[in-house]
């Protein structure tokens, strides 16, 4: 990114639109040299030649600059799966599959910021900039899971079935953390580990066994 | 009971690799001694010969190992005895371990062919089965097509080739419990198995053995091979063409003129012979599922596990072939000496034991080379090398054979010979056995 031009752009034609991507360009670029944030707004804005004005016209804070980047890493991932022109064949399986898969190659670009990141995405360990991320990956397993319904792939189950996405995306964090930990080839073992896990929740899903689980536990948590 | 029963159990498969090596050293036809299939048949089938019991124990001992993908699957395919020597139902169980992996999804081999390629299927190909045509135990196998040509394109399951040694070292001490076999006894063994089975994860080597062995075997009778595509093939995806065929096991027990498997029987010998007695390298997996017959001729396809003969070793395996050794207590008595069936600290009584033995079971297993023409179709040799097998578990010899004999490379040639006795046994195919040249 060449600092001169975009602060020639500034003094010209500078729109949002352009500080807000370069604000998540340096800031992506920055975690990756440093391993942290910015110490502050000012010297991140110093450094960009950008007035702090600029920055606060565009990001409330720098969680919020995180959570954007997030966000916009995973509704790329989506918008290429949903794209390719076998996805309207897929089955809710397929899809899953499909855009864990897509997740994957598309994390290999942010590997690096997302090592640093790591404890951020362990499952119960939420960071508040990760909301953005979550809330798109479960607004997109909605759409999956209703698709699924359709297929026949979900059982129709009332309540507990809004609680599928959370189960989608406390999965999605457990492949993310297995992946950053796999040293295999080509982490060929994060392959065999999405492949496997996605079989064995939509045979969940797709039998009684939730439902019985639940029930089981329902029979239990009164007695204790 | 049980108790006693397991106890004999494990002492007469402490003695496999004995039975195995004495038995096979001949002709490298090891049929019914096969030391791994030979043990996984004692241990299914215990001290009871009842159709049920086999059939239980098959079924136990073939959900152990086809709970564990991979590695395992193979395993368990090496153990997988061939119809005619293995009880019905435990054979049954075992065929089942080519088919009952599951199979990748869809988004994995896209997955697979952007790791491998850069692009995916369809950017490859005009078109591409999404579902695979059939399984193989550490991959998959789709249909696809550019113009006019068809190809069969072979995916492989992602990370066998890296969790392999990891499964193996899991079920070995299982398999060694489930067989009854010690470690010291068969450590080698398992290292050999393990060599070949890593060979057969590397589609790369895979592609080079299949290209080299079908060119130098391209002159033979009856015998094809698919075309090989190199640019559409990598260490994890191999590409062929596809061949439109029936599998020989289900061309065997259909209605073809015998005439027609008669020559298929021929082709299959010619092909076994050519790379065993000349070329030297052979197809290891004579598995039915890796032939297809077309046209009245036999193709051969899959050239995963092949076995590399060492002059040595060769020349040590095949000096039983010599019907006049045979019959030379003196020179058969060297004979296994050089191969280690026999040890120089052996005594004199059991030394003139296992010559006897093996003077009995070599006779049998070498019969089909003695004469210029052998029909397979004879049910009393396929029987007598089965009851050979069946013998060898009641000899106290055997049962107590005293440390680890026989050489680790005989375990392929042993599985080749017997994999072919029982494809041409199923053929009932009548061979021109040639000698050795």
């Amino acid at each position: 990114m060449d600092n001169r031009s975009a602060a020639d752009r500034r003094g010209v034609t500078t729109t949002a639109m352009d500080s807000k991507e370069q604000i998540l360009d340096r800031y992506a670029e920055h975690l990756r040299e440093n391993g942290t944030r910015p110490k502050s707004v000012f010297t991140f804005c110093k450094d960009l030649q950008i007035s702090e004005e600029d920055f606060f016209r565009c990001y409330g804070s720098f969680d919020a600059v995180e959570e954007e980047f997030w966000r916009r890493m995973i509704q790329n991932v989506i918008a290429s799966v949903t794209a390719g022109p076998e996805w309207a064949g897929f089955g809710a399986r397929q899809r899953t599959l499909a855009f864990l898969f897509g997740f994957l190659e598309a994390s290999l670009r942010v590997r690096s910021i997302l090592l640093i990141r790591k404890e951020s995405f362990r499952p119960l360990c939420r960071s508040t900039w990760l909301r953005g991320f979550g809330d798109a990956h479960k607004e997109f397993m909605r759409g999956v899971l209703a698709h699924g319904h359709d297929t026949n792939e979900i059982a129709e189950r009332g309540a507990l079935a809004s609680v599928y996405p959370d189960l989608f995306f406390t999965h999605l964090l457990a492949v993310i953390d297995f992946h950053l930990a796999d040293t295999s080839v080509g982490f060929e073992r994060t392959d065999a580990f999405v492949e496997k896990t996605v079989n064995l929740v939509f045979d969940l899903i797709r039998t009684q066994a939730i439902d019985s689980a639940f029930d089981l536990v329902r029979f239990l948590i009164p007695r204790r | 009971m049980a108790h006693e029963d397991s106890f004999s159990g494990q002492r007469s498969i402490r003695s496999s690799p004995f039975t195995r090596s004495a038995a096979l050293a001949g002709t490298g036809a090891v049929v019914g001694l096969n030391y791994l299939k030979y043990y996984g048949r004692r241990a299914i089938g215990g001290t009871s010969d009842t159709t049920k019991l086999h059939e239980e124990n098959a079924k136990a001992v073939y959900r152990t190992f086809s709970e564990l993908k991979g590695g395992p699957l193979k395993l368990a395919q090496m153990l997988s005895i061939d119809k005619n020597l293995l009880p019905d139902a435990y054979a049954r169980e075992f065929a089942q371990a080519q088919y009952s992996a599951p199979p990748l999804s869809y988004p994995l081999v896209v997955r697979t062919f952007q790791r491998e390629f850069g692009k995916q299927p369809r950017e490859i190909f005009d078109t591409f089965s999404q579902e695979a045509r059939h399984g193989a135990s550490i991959g998959q196998v789709h249909k696809a097509s550019r113009g006019t040509q068809e190809y069969a394109v072979k995916v492989q399951y992602p990370g066998v080739a890296d969790s392999l040694q990891n499964d193996l070292r899991l079920i070995k001490p299982l398999a060694l419990q489930i067989l009854g076999l010690k470690e010291r006894d068969v450590a080698a063994y398992f290292t050999e198995v393990e060599e070949r089975l890593l060979e057969e994860t590397d589609y790369a080597r895979e592609l080079g053995s299949s290209i080299r062995l079908s060119k130098a075997s391209a002159h033979l009778q009856n015998v094809r091979f698919p075309g090989y595509h190199a640019d559409l093939s990598s260490a994890k995806i191999l590409t062929m063409d596809w061949i439109e065929g029936v599998p020989l096991d289900r061309f065997a027990d259909g209605g073809a003129d015998q005439r027609v498997k008669d020559q298929i029987g021929q082709a299959l010998w010619d092909f076994y012979h050519h790379q065993i007695h000349v070329l030297r390298v052979f197809h290891a997996d004579p598995h039915p599922g890796n032939f297809l017959v077309a046209d009245d001729a036999l193709w051969v396809l899959d050239f995963g596990c092949t076995k590399t003969l060492e002059p040595e070793f060769y020349d040590l395996q095949f000096q039983f072939l010599d019907p006049a050794l045979i019959e030379d207590r003196v020179r058969l008595r060297e004979a296994l000496e050089s191969l280690n069936v026999l040890k120089p600290d052996d005594d004199e009584t059991f030394r003139n034991e296992i010559i006897a033995m093996c003077q009995g079971s070599l006779e049998l297993v070498a019969r089909p080379f003695r004469s210029a023409d052998f029909d397979f179709g004879d049910p009393d040799f396929m029987k007598a090398i089965y009851d050979l097998g069946l013998e060898s578990q009641k000899n106290e010899i055997i049962r107590n054979p005293r440390g680890v004999r026989g050489s680790p490379h005989t375990i392929y040639v042993n599985r080749t010979y017997f994999g072919l006795y029982s494809l041409l046994a199923r053929l009932r195919a009548k061979v021109k056995t040639h000698l050795i040249p």
